[in-house]
């Protein structure tokens, strides 16, 4: 997509020219919610609930010098739910939903029976009758939640009719780290209007993935046993990380043609070789042996022909290690004069040697409405052969091959690869949607989408797909804001150079430190602010128990209300994504919308002589006996609304009054089974008012302010059965200019936060004292040091960044609760 | 690969037919500038989709390096 990004941009008239370069400039920030349906099982209701995962993005480009461009994108993605893991004949049983906890039941519940068909025979619980049904099930297992973060640069020349791009970054998660780089080439002949792109890209990915604790015991991954690590945890499970390196190298050669000044046309051809550890390390196949030469099964049944038993083994997949995969894709754009709109039409046709042929059909409409509007429908097409190693499930006629030690012999088994993954099958999937975007003004765009899409066997072109088992659909929306960062922008003077420290004191509140909200009002009426704000925050000191260091066996005996702890936690940390949006009704009132992203990791730790957990704390098996847990996505939003008080020169007070609205989730669980941790949840679950009052003042080089606020539930549960601890918080700093546009800043927070009140309402882990509502809040000190500047002149005149360190001076904790580390504040924010 | 030379051959012929096309000069060039007329309107968007897709689809090698992780679930 970069490709055809830069071909875009290469394009006559889109290009920009290296004169005005900055006006490619954009910062954007993107939400996106991906959710699938719930699987067909035939009337077994699994207990999980379907993938679901949150997506945030943020981008930005600047133009450095005439000629340079430099361009960053970070993402991050939280997944969590239920998912294939594998396919059987419904008649093995593999889906276990009455058991709470409890592992699918890959290798089935013994009840699978034969005839010399080889057409499975499903055991009725109910009638205790066997009858012949040869439908097939995905075995469902669920997938421990995990965050997934990439970040990227690229750094690009642009000549007068030709530009070259370095573009490198890392995407890492627990069980794979990827580092890419791409080289690409643009070249512009023909006045303009022929554009060849030539890339070049490499991948390079490193697999550990820990073998899933509870379901390892029952499949074989003795393929692999040289690619194995395996630890001994304190709980007695052993833990079993499967490695493994995979390449990929890529190039692509594109070109663009303009044929008339309504039409435009791209074709491109590309090619990738992918080699080593190529498999999904979480999806198992089934091999079903069936001995053609054994006694049959003789039930007494009448009507039933002879049946024969299965012997059912669940291994690992195993692809080639090497894929050679083609594509040639063609997009044509065409202006229809008479609406003002465009037409999109594409295809993509795509070839692998593991005899995969797809192909992808795309058409779309944009059309301008007037008033910014644009409306985008769009609608998709594709479908895909089966690789050739693929099958739902292997049957083979005959006797398990055993070797001495009573193990499958791999060597005897008539397949050396093999694949049940559902992605890897013959299907077709439609899907629909729409894009809206609106421009507010010239500085700022909002742009949302949504898709539905349906994954079905049927839709396959040319027939043949999978069965109807195998169907899914799901659908995902998305929500962008993006500013132009070369629009014209307030710096509070007219022109010339920027006297930042004069200009940020009319700005009603100017420079507090980056971690103080509510700190300061826009100044005129019709204004608008776009910020962003981000807040990292570690624990990883000692456990404490008020303001004293505490040891294990204490915990163990205090920390868990009588029950006893086995575990307790050894870091936490949190990273907190705001979007900082203000507009100026009037002189004396600000309006404020702050919607939030968070994730959230906790690290856990056996304690010394605590007691044992058995196991069914599902999840605290992850990352090879250290437990950790993850969460993360749209945390609560805030509504608030800021009034001027007093204003003069050297002295301003304004008050801030508003709700924080529970758009984050807290009914996370652990494996899809108990509530998982408090704190872990991603908001607070009840409407809660915040208020404060700041006040700010200047004299020359100096600034100093201070702030009291608060939050107050509203509610006395929430949805869950429990309600966080009020908050209040005091806070004073003072500053000082150390250049026109740079200043710093020291300043002292004390908070008091109350403990939880009422508890979960249904299972919940209580494992460690951080499950217990009487270790939560406390009394907390601070001492921060920030640093806050404004950019004085040129093409990003008028950004504001800052940044703060807090550094905890004292804890007095509630209960049982791990020390803080400290927190990293910082924001950008612009006006216009 | 005789799919591969088959594209190939299509590329050149329209290749060959593109460079027949009646020029369009520069001051004739404002519908192609117009946003809904850029080959990707909505880059950022269509990353996300491009994202799902690869995560659910075998035809997801683009011709470049992009990152995108497992997508093992």
């Amino acid at each position: 997509m970069r490709a055809l990004t830069a071909a875009a941009l290469a394009l006559p008239g889109l290009a920009q020219s290296p004169v005005l370069a900055a006006e490619g400039d954009e910062a954007s920030f993107q939400y996106g919610h991906y959710k699938e349906g719930t699987r067909q099982l035939f009337g077994e209701r699994s207990k999980y609930k379907p993938i679901e995962v949150d997506n945030l993005s943020g981008s930005g480009s600047i133009t450095l010098f005439d000629r340079w461009k430099l361009a960053f994108d970070y993402m991050q993605d939280t997944w969590a739910g239920a998912t294939p893991i594998a396919t059987a004949p419904l008649a093995l049983g593999g889906n276990n939903p009455q058991i709470t906890g409890a592992s699918p039941l890959i290798l089935g519940n013994g009840t699978l029976l034969y005839d010399r068909q080889l057409n499975p025979y499903r055991f009725d619980l109910e009638t205790g009758n066997y009858s012949k049904d040869r439908r097939l099930v995905h075995t469902i297992a669920s997938a421990s939640p995990e965050t997934r973060r990439q970040g990227n640069f690229r750094v690009g020349y642009e000549w007068d009719e030709a530009a070259l791009n370095l573009n490198g970054g890392v995407s890492e998660e627990p069980d794979y780290q990827s580092s890419f780089a791409n080289v690409n080439g643009r070249w512009d002949f023909n006045q303009k209007l022929t554009t060849v792109n030539l890339g070049l890209g490499y991948t390079h990915s490193d697999i550990s993935a820990l073998l899933d604790p509870d379901a390892s015991a029952y499949f074989d991954y003795s393929a692999y046993s040289k690619q194995i690590d395996t630890v001994e945890t304190a709980s007695g499970v052993p833990a079993h990380t499967l490695r493994g390196v995979r390449q990929d190298w890529a190039t692509h050669l594109s070109l663009t043609q303009v044929l008339s000044k309504n039409a435009l046309v791209e074709t491109g051809f590309g090619y990738t070789r992918s080699t080593g550890f190529q498999e999904n390390p979480y999806k198992v196949v089934d091999f079903v042996f069936v001995d053609p030469n054994q006694a049959p099964v003789d039930l007494g049944i009448p009507g039933l022909p002879p049946l024969l038993a299965p012997e059912v083994q669940a291994v690992l997949e195993q692809r080639p290690d090497v894929r050679n995969q083609w594509l040639w894709d063609a997009r044509y754009v065409h202006y229809v004069e008479s609406l003002d709109a465009a037409l999109h039409l594409s295809y993509r046709f795509y070839h692998d040697d593991w005899a995969i042929n797809a192909h992808t059909f795309e058409a779309d409409w944009g059309q301008p409405l007037g008033g910014g509007w644009t409306i985008t429908p769009r609608v998709r097409y594709y479908t895909q052969d089966a690789a050739n190693f693929y099958r739902p499930y292997f049957l083979f006629k005959q006797a398990e091959p055993r070797g001495s030690g009573g193990q499958l012999d791999f060597a005897r088994v008539p397949v050396d690869r093999y694949s049940s993954d559902h992605r890897l099958s013959g299907y077709g999937a439609l899907s629909g949607g729409v894009t809206v975007s609106k421009a507010l003004g010239k500085a700022v765009r909002l742009e949302a989408g949504f898709e539905y899409y349906t994954h079905a066997g049927g839709l396959k072109l040319g027939g043949g797909g999978e069965g109807s088992y195998a169907d899914f659909d799901y659908y995902q929306f998305n929500a962008a804001l993006k500013v132009d960062l070369s629009a014209p922008f307030l710096t509070g003077d007219d022109g010339g150079e920027v006297h930042a420290h004069h200009e940020h004191e009319e700005h009603l509140g100017g420079h507090a430190p980056a971690g103080v909200m509510f700190s300061h009002m826009l100044g005129k009426a019709g204004e608008a602010m776009v910020g962003y704000r981000y807040m990292y925050s570690l624990q990883d000191g000692d456990m404490l128990h008020g303001t004293d260091p505490v040891g294990d066996a204490a915990i163990v005996a205090h920390g868990c209300g009588g029950l006893g702890c086995s575990l307790t936690p050894r870091e936490m940390s949190m990273h907190m994504h705001m979007l900082d949006l203000m507009y100026a009704p009037a002189d004396w009132l600000t309006l404020m919308l702050m919607p939030q992203f968070v994730d959230m990791e906790m690290d856990l730790r056996q304690l010394e002589g605590g007691v044992v957990d058995t196991g069914d704390e599902g999840g605290h098996h992850h990352a090879g006996g250290a437990p950790r847990h993850v969460t993360g996505g749209v945390g609560d939003t805030g509504l608030y609304a800021l009034f001027k008080l007093f204003d003069a020169p050297g002295h301003h007070l304004h008050a801030a009054l508003g709700l924080s609205a529970p758009s984050g989730d807290v009914d996370l669980k652990i494996q899809n089974s108990e509530f998982i941790h408090y704190h872990m949840q991603l908001g607070s679950g009840t409407w809660d008012f915040r208020p404060s009052f700041t006040y700010t003042g200047y004299l020359d080089n100096w600034f100093w302010g201070g702030q009291l606020n608060g939050i107050k539930r509203l509610e006395s549960r929430n949805d869950s059965g429990f309600a966080f601890g009020d908050v209040f918080q005091s806070t004073a700093w003072g500053g000082y200019y150390l250049l026109d546009w740079l200043s710093a800043t020291v300043r002292g927070v004390y908070t008091l936060q109350g403990m939880v009140k009422g508890q979960y309402n249904g299972p919940h882990s209580q494992s460690g004292p951080m499950d217990f509502p009487g270790n939560y809040g406390g009394r907390y000190w601070d001492i921060g040091f920030g640093l806050s500047a404004v950019v004085p002149s040129g093409t990003f005149k008028g950004n504001r960044f800052g940044v703060e360190w807090l550094q905890p001076v004292q804890d007095d904790v509630n209960g049982y609760q791990l020390e803080r580390t400290g927190s990293l504040s910082a924001t950008w924010s612009l006006t216009f | 690969m005789k799919k591969a030379e088959r594209i190939l051959a299509l590329m050149l012929i329209l290749g060959s037919g593109l460079s027949s096309c009646a020029a369009v000069a520069p001051w004739e060039r404002g519908h192609l500038a117009k946003p809904q007329m850029a080959l990707d309107p909505h880059p950022t968007q269509s990353t996300f989709r491009e994202h799902i897709y690869r995560g659910r689809e075998a035809a997801g090698g683009g011709g470049s390096a992009s990152g995108g992780g497992c997508g093992c679930y």
